[in-house]
């Protein structure tokens, strides 16, 4: 059975699955800085690494994301949107809609039984709703990314964020600390109104059971309990999520090798 | 890299369909703004206007000639002159939210008027023709405090139903009376019916040519590209109608396209996608955006906004036996005078007419009165017209709003879509 990888180069992190037929052999993740080109490279060797295959043994590389021109290498551009879907409906056939919020975009895709895109609605040109909005705030709050999910969960009284830009939610933060407000509370407020944003732009595409949560936020267990409170369901979630994109790519590769239409 | 999304970097071979038409297309242009800069024959007065719903034909019955702001400004964007004027215009006071026309215009008149195209001249006279945007109305009131010229405020009413009202037809003409009165205090002259009749014959002469051009993308391929290289030849009908110089172009121009016919040339070398475009163009970034959809191979087919200036190709003429009243007419018969159920129902149709596979709306940020529904439409004709529809948004005007990566990945996204949904009905066996 040959052996394909799929390359997320997105805006903050750079995402490798290498897959042999349904099986992912291994993964990684890296951050992208300035040479984007390199840090593709990293990634796949990265990838490989984990799998335990030689770079020769890989018969077929995909590249999507921002980055995606920059994967030299490979043989196929994918938009992640494609991948997103594709990936999502491998990991969960019954996937109608896909939530994916990433470091700069969040997307809601619908997507048909087979896993294509029936259409789609992403937020618009600036940050407000993604990634980076709760990035900028955990620092504003002086907490690490990786924990403030969590802090969330232990809100008591959650704060109303209404800002819609990033920067002006940042100051709003500020505000709410020298008020003395608890920062989980803080905290919740900024999940719960990332969730508001996330739910207008499913709507757009029409909302229809199972939604997939994909992309890096995904991983923040705070951001999962706020989107389904918001739908009154609860959304599909892998430890995979993260590398939907990645893994969309590498069955768009299969599909291309064996001669659809990906 | 082989790919399904081309690269953004990758240059598209330039549009050689373009033949005689464009290279006259760009010498009428260079020509007009000569004229108006007074660098040939004695310049006649000039009457400022509104594209949508104007009164060229009246105006030009006086010997006035026509400069549209609107065209101007655009024609700065094309040339990447544009921010200039409207950085200009916001340290004036002009909020970042205000319509790129009116800060590209305002910003340019307060800089002395100076284009790399000509010198725009003062107006003698300024005709607000288009009343339905109620920013355009105040645009015309600071030109008016500018330069201290008379202001006519023609009023035109919405259209909420297809059927023109005798009302309505009454209301502007009258209103049309008070603007010749206007005219000939001004000028010192009496109206001359005979003479805007021979305008008016002009001018539909010009109609009947762009009507032929434009339905050319009902043809299967396309012999034109009825977004990208509409807007060019959008100049002769708006800004040159009732000159026989407008008409002779349309002659020029459908010449070249039976040519093409005959000789199979065509906009794209193969036709993958037939496109339906609504909305004004990111003029700022023309080509760019232009090499979106030609990646794909994608050609518009049919397009709305080469109609702001008359939808002469759903049935309305300038008719010579009744001109006051087919002037008023016309002026109801703005695109952007339409509601939206009418814009929605023109839309339809010509999906239908020009066999369009898909939609894409370009919405952009300064303009409510033509965008404000977009996302609407979409909705419909996805969901109502199982019509694949993209939305996207920069500006006109203002290249600040244009992201390039951004756009190029939800079209990219749209046309992989579009080409995975082909490839899986074209797998399908027949039972």
């Amino acid at each position: 059975m040959t052996i394909v990888a799929g390359m997320d180069i997105g805006s903050t992190t750079a995402k490798c699955v290498v897959l042999e037929g349904q099986r992912v052999l291994g993964k990684s993740l890296s951050p992208v800085g300035v040479d984007i080109v390199k840090d593709a490279e990293r990634a796949l060797e990265a990838a490989l690494a984990d799998s335990g295959i030689a770079r020769s043994e890989v018969s077929f590389i995909t590249g999507t994301g921002y980055g995606r021109y920059k994967v030299y290498f490979g043989q196929l551009v994918v938009t992640e949107i494609s991948c997103h879907a594709r990936g999502a409906h491998f990991l969960f056939p019954g996937t109608r809609v896909v939530v994916d919020i990433g470091g700069q975009d969040t997307k809601a895709i619908r997507v048909n039984e087979k896993g294509e895109v029936v259409d789609f609605s992403m937020n618009d040109k600036c940050a407000a709703g993604t990634g980076r909005f709760l990035e900028v705030c955990a620092n504003a709050l002086g907490f690490d990314i990786g924990e403030i999910g969590a802090l969330s969960l232990q809100a008591k009284r959650p704060m109303r964020v209404t800002s819609t830009c990033t920067v002006f939610a940042e100051s709003e933060v500020a505000s709410y600390v020298s008020r003395g407000k608890d920062p989980k509370d803080i905290l919740a407020g900024l999940h719960a109104s990332i969730a508001n944003r996330t739910l207008s732009l499913m709507q757009r595409v029409g909302i229809e059971p199972e939604v997939t949560f994909t992309g890096g936020v995904s991983q923040n267990g705070g951001m999962v309990r706020a989107l389904n409170r918001r739908l009154g369901a609860s959304v599909n979630v892998s430890p995979l999520s993260q590398y939907m994109g990645a893994l969309g790519a590498a069955l768009h590769g299969q599909e291309r090798q064996a001669g659809g239409a990906s | 890299v082989a790919g399904l999304s081309p690269p953004l970097t990758a240059a598209a071979p330039a549009p050689a369909f373009l033949g005689d038409a464009r290279s006259l297309q760009k010498q009428m242009l260079e020509s007009y703004y000569a004229r108006l800069a007074g660098t040939g024959e004695k310049r006649p007065p000039v009457a400022y206007m509104l594209v949508g719903g104007n009164l060229t034909e009246i105006v030009r019955s006086f010997g006035y000639d026509v400069v549209f702001p609107e065209i101007v400004a655009l024609n700065c964007a094309i040339k990447h002159q544009s921010l200039e004027n409207i950085l200009h215009a916001e340290s004036m006071g002009y909020g970042l939210d205000v319509c790129g026309y009116v800060k590209n215009d305002l910003g340019l008149q307060d800089l002395g008027g100076r284009t790399s195209f000509g010198q725009i001249p003062r107006p003698d006279l300024l005709v607000c023709s288009f009343s339905g945007c109620f920013v355009y109305v105040k645009w015309w009131e600071a030109l008016a405090e500018s330069y201290g010229a008379p202001l006519f405020m023609f009023d035109v009413p919405y259209m909420r139903e297809p059927t023109v009202r005798k009302e309505d037809i009454d209301y502007l003409v009258s209103q049309l009376w008070e603007f010749i009165h206007l005219l000939e205090k001004k000028t010192g002259q009496a109206f001359d019916m005979a003479a805007l009749q021979r305008v008016l014959a002009e001018s539909r002469r010009a109609e009947e040519g762009w009507v032929e051009y434009l339905r050319a993308g009902r043809l299967r391929p396309s012999p034109i590209e009825a977004y990208f290289e509409a807007i060019f030849y959008m100049f002769p009908i708006n800004v040159l109608r009732g000159t026989p110089e407008a008409s002779e172009f349309y002659r020029v121009v459908n010449e070249e396209v039976r040519a093409r016919v005959r000789d199979g040339i065509y906009p794209l070398p193969e036709e993958t996608f037939r496109v339906l475009v609504e909305g004004v163009p990111p003029y700022t970034n023309y080509r760019t955006f232009w090499d979106f959809f030609r990646k794909w191979g994608a050609v518009s087919v049919v397009a709305t906004y080469p109609k702001v200036g008359g939808l002469f190709d759903r049935g309305f003429l300038h008719d010579p036996s009744r001109p006051l009243e087919s002037i008023a007419e016309y002026s109801l018969g703005a695109y952007v005078n339409q509601s939206w159920p009418l814009r929605r129902q023109i839309i339809s149709d010509y999906i239908q007419e020009y066999s369009a596979d898909a939609a894409i709306i370009h919405g952009i940020k300064s303009c409510r009165s033509f965008t404000a529904g977009q996302g609407d439409l979409r909705d419909w004709l996805i969901h109502d017209k199982g019509v694949p529809t993209l939305y996207i948004e920069s500006d006109h005007q203002d290249p600040r709003y244009f992201a390039p990566a951004q756009i190029k990945n939800r079209m990219d996204a749209f046309f992989e879509s579009l080409e995975q949904r082909r490839a899986v009905s074209a797998q399908k066996v027949p039972a």
